[in-house]
């Protein structure tokens, strides 16, 4: 694989749930360290791309392909691929009966044998970075929801994934905590995280994008730069949806 | 509390005692004492019978101990494949696991204990403890299967999701994460289930295996004391189950300890 | 048509219920234990006492109606009034003495020890720390409990301990002679044997029981059962049930 080679490539692929079309022939290509925002209305198919590229959704026809490995590859190993993408979900999703520190210290020690003052020591650091290391005992639910957000980001990226995949991170949290998370998002796109994030969050993609994907009805409307992408839309679709949102 | 977990709560057990629930909780104090009174004062101020009835039945109370805990332990270790079966997407263990809960679920216990012990004694020859354990353990293995389930069921499905996300795949799923949790919400149906299991376990007296009842009865048939031998016995098993029914909500408040905040 | 002929059933049930306007006497039966009382393919209840007290209602004037009851709260029932009489092999002993009457003797019975046909056991002495098994409550089982080492087993019914005793579970049973010998010399014929009549030193014998204080029906028991022995009409039952 060459350097330049995208880490993400996307392929053609379509995925139907019974009749209704979900993805309509989506292609996207995400290089290392590039930060791609997908914006749409809800019912658009973003979170079935997002979810298809660690195989969380599968496809109905096209090909993806993760850091060279072809998910749809019989010989692959999706446990392994998921292994290099970090996934943060809409409602966090946290391990319920297991402390915040158990919540990501458990993947590295089962899946990657590593020891559990190891483990620890890394898990610490990364609610360090997170800013609530003083809850690495605490339980989820004893948690606000933008601290479990955070959480949550720190558990993905106790795997030290390559890319991280952010599913609607504050669409379920209260207004006043969606920023300490947008904070902890914008501090990864800086270290050069490789990340696809679906959005409502207009100002972090304008601050932190470096693509913009504009989709509706399961299929890619426009990708632009921000600044194009907001200032000077070229369609019509998504100049409405813009106007809408903003 | 999701609807499931409510709709799971209701099992044919004894009512288990909520510390939230005053009304029950009173009643299980009430029922305690009057239970344990009685088993004092009869035998104090009539001996012969109740004091006699009470010492004729330790190895019996011995025997149906034996058999409940026997049984359930096969029963969960039953239900777990169960219930994993009926969940699963493969083909043939969810169809062996569904026919096997219809087909139980579809026999009277008291038939398949019968089946068990004397049908079956003509090919293979098993003790009656035994055959009074795979008996009892196969029936309720279908129920334990189907409170597996609801109780897998239950878990959201973020959680699944959360940990595939990770790298795990899924058994180490079900067994880092759904099981664990399911346990809370299996806990009360189990629990139910233990005590219907522990007072069907009379029902083997009539396998000839000399559990509580079945000292009772053949006290009862040689002194003709029913009123008295049946009360004892009655007041034996109701002390056990309320004792029982307190052990496992003491167990299920343990086991919600990431609930409270 | 069918309204004329119903009015004529009900009005002979009628007649014939003030022409036999004799005492009802409704016995407990528990049914499994033939050649005495048992089901048969007919769904019958039918044995020796069923045409014993058959015979006795004829002679002393009573009808009499069998209740198929199990053995196990049989006593029960009879206290709690829910039928006059037990017809049920019961043997007078003195325990049950004391919880009931009884009639007149009506048969003689010794215990049996039943085991597998290969078995060389002769004796309960035989069986120290063997299974046997016995009806509950029936004096066979009793003399099980009351012999020295073996360890006892109580059925429901003496037909479960006889099919234990058949696939090998327990080593032997204990039960009345007439049962014995219907299950040893018919029913498992190829498998067990009658290994020794146990002597109790007592006679055992079967009598009807009813309620403490029940004089009326015990009389009218007693009036049949003499005039059954005086005709000899039991010598020809146990001719025809247990082939003596």
């Amino acid at each position: 694989m060459n350097a330049a080679d995208p880490i993400i490539q996307i392929q053609n692929i379509n995925k139907y749930f019974g009749s209704f079309k979900a993805l309509d022939d989506v292609s996207l290509d995400v290089t290392v360290g590039e930060k791609v925002v997908v914006l749409g209305p809800s019912g658009s198919g973003k979170s079935t791309l997002l979810r298809a590229i660690n195989k969380l959704e599968t496809i109905s026809s096209g090909s993806i392909i993760v850091d060279g490995h072809d998910l749809y590859d019989p010989a692959e190993d999706i446990n392994r691929i998921r292994m290099e993408l970090g996934m943060v979900f809409q409602s966090f999703n946290l391990f319920r009966h297991k402390t915040v520190l158990e919540n990501l210290t458990l993947a590295p020690i089962k899946l990657k044998k590593m020891s559990k003052e190891e483990a620890d020591q890394l898990a610490l650091r990364l609610l360090d970075k997170v800013g609530i290391r003083d809850r690495a005992e605490h339980y989820p639910l004893q948690l606000s929801g933008g601290q479990q957000q955070r959480v949550a980001i720190a558990r993905a990226l106790a795997m030290e994934p390559k890319i991280m995949l952010f599913d609607e991170p504050t669409s379920a949290l209260d207004p006043e905590m969606i920023g300490e998370v947008l904070e902890v998002m914008v501090t990864l796109a800086h270290e050069g995280m490789t990340m696809v994030v679906v959005t409502h969050e207009m100002g972090f993609a304008r601050e932190v994008a470096d693509q913009v994907v504009f989709m509706d009805e399961g299929a890619i409307v426009e990708m632009a730069a921000p600044d194009i992408f907001f200032d000077n839309p070229k369609y019509d679709r998504t100049k409405l949806f813009l106007e809408q949102i903003l | 509390m999701s609807d499931l977990e409510k709709k799971i709560d209701i099992g044919d057990g004894a009512a288990i005692p909520d510390p939230k629930d005053r009304g029950l909780f009173s009643a299980w104090w009430i029922a305690l004492i009057g239970t344990i009174s009685l088993l004092v004062f009869l035998p104090m101020f009539k001996p012969d019978p109740y004091g006699k009835v009470l010492l004729f039945i330790p190895d019996g109370i011995l025997i149906t101990f034996e058999v409940t805990i026997l049984s359930i332990s096969l029963a969960l270790v039953i239900g777990l494949v169960t219930g994993l079966g009926r969940i699963s997407t493969n083909r043939f263990f969810n169809l062996t696991a569904s026919l096997y809960v219809e087909v139980v679920r579809g026999i009277p216990l008291l038939v398949q204990l019968f089946y068990i012990y004397f049908a079956l004694g003509r090919f293979v020859l098993v003790p009656d403890l035994v055959a009074a354990v795979i008996a009892m353990s196969f029936c309720y293995g279908a129920y334990m299967g189907e409170v597996f389930r609801a109780g897998i069921k239950s878990i959201d499905f973020g959680q699944t999701e959360a940990s595939l996300s990770l790298g795990f795949n899924q058994r180490q799923t079900m067994t880092y994460v759904i099981l664990p949790q399911a346990w809370r919400t299996i806990l009360p149906p189990v629990g139910n289930e233990f005590i219907a299991l522990l007072k069907d376990t009379s029902l083997v007296s009539i396998l000839a295996v000399s559990d509580i009842l079945r000292r009772g009865r053949e006290y009862a048939s040689e002194s003709f004391n029913y009123f008295e031998t049946y009360t004892m016995i009655a007041l034996v098993y109701l002390l056990i189950t309320l004792i029982l029914s307190k052990l496992i909500s003491n167990m299920e408040h343990r086991l919600s300890y990431y609930e409270r905040r | 048509m069918l309204k004329k002929a119903l009015l004529t059933l009900v009005a002979l049930s009628v007649l014939c219920g003030s022409a036999w306007a004799e005492t009802k006497i409704v016995f407990a039966v528990d049914a499994t234990w033939p050649p005495m009382e048992f089901v048969n393919s007919q769904k019958e209840i039918v044995g020796f006492a069923i045409d014993f007290l058959k015979a006795a209602g004829k002679e002393a004037g009573f009808t009499p109606v069998f209740k198929n009851t199990s053995w196990d709260g049989i006593f029960a029932g009879l206290a709690s009034g829910k039928y006059d009489a037990i017809s049920s092999s019961v043997s007078i002993t003195e325990a049950r003495k004391k919880a009931m009457d009884f009639s007149a003797p009506y048969f003689t019975v010794q215990q049996a020890l039943i085991v597998n046909k290969d078995s060389s056991v002769r004796s309960l002495a035989d069986l120290k720390g063997k299974k046997v098994g016995g009806q509950i409550g029936t004096t066979g089982y009793f003399a099980i409990k009351a012999a020295e080492g073996l360890t006892p087993k109580s059925y429901d019914e003496i037909g479960l301990a006889m099919e234990d005793l058949n696939v090998g579970r327990i080593s032997a049973v204990v039960c009345d002679d007439p049962v014995a010998a219907n299950y040893a010399l018919i029913k498992y014929k190829d498998t067990l044997k009658i290994a020794a009549v146990i002597k109790t030193g007592e006679v055992e014998n079967y009598g009807f029981a009813v309620k403490k204080g029940n004089s009326k029906v015990l009389d009218l028991l007693n009036k049949g059962i003499a005039a059954v022995k005086a005709k000899g009409i039991d010598l020809e039952l146990k001719k025809k049930w247990i082939g003596q």
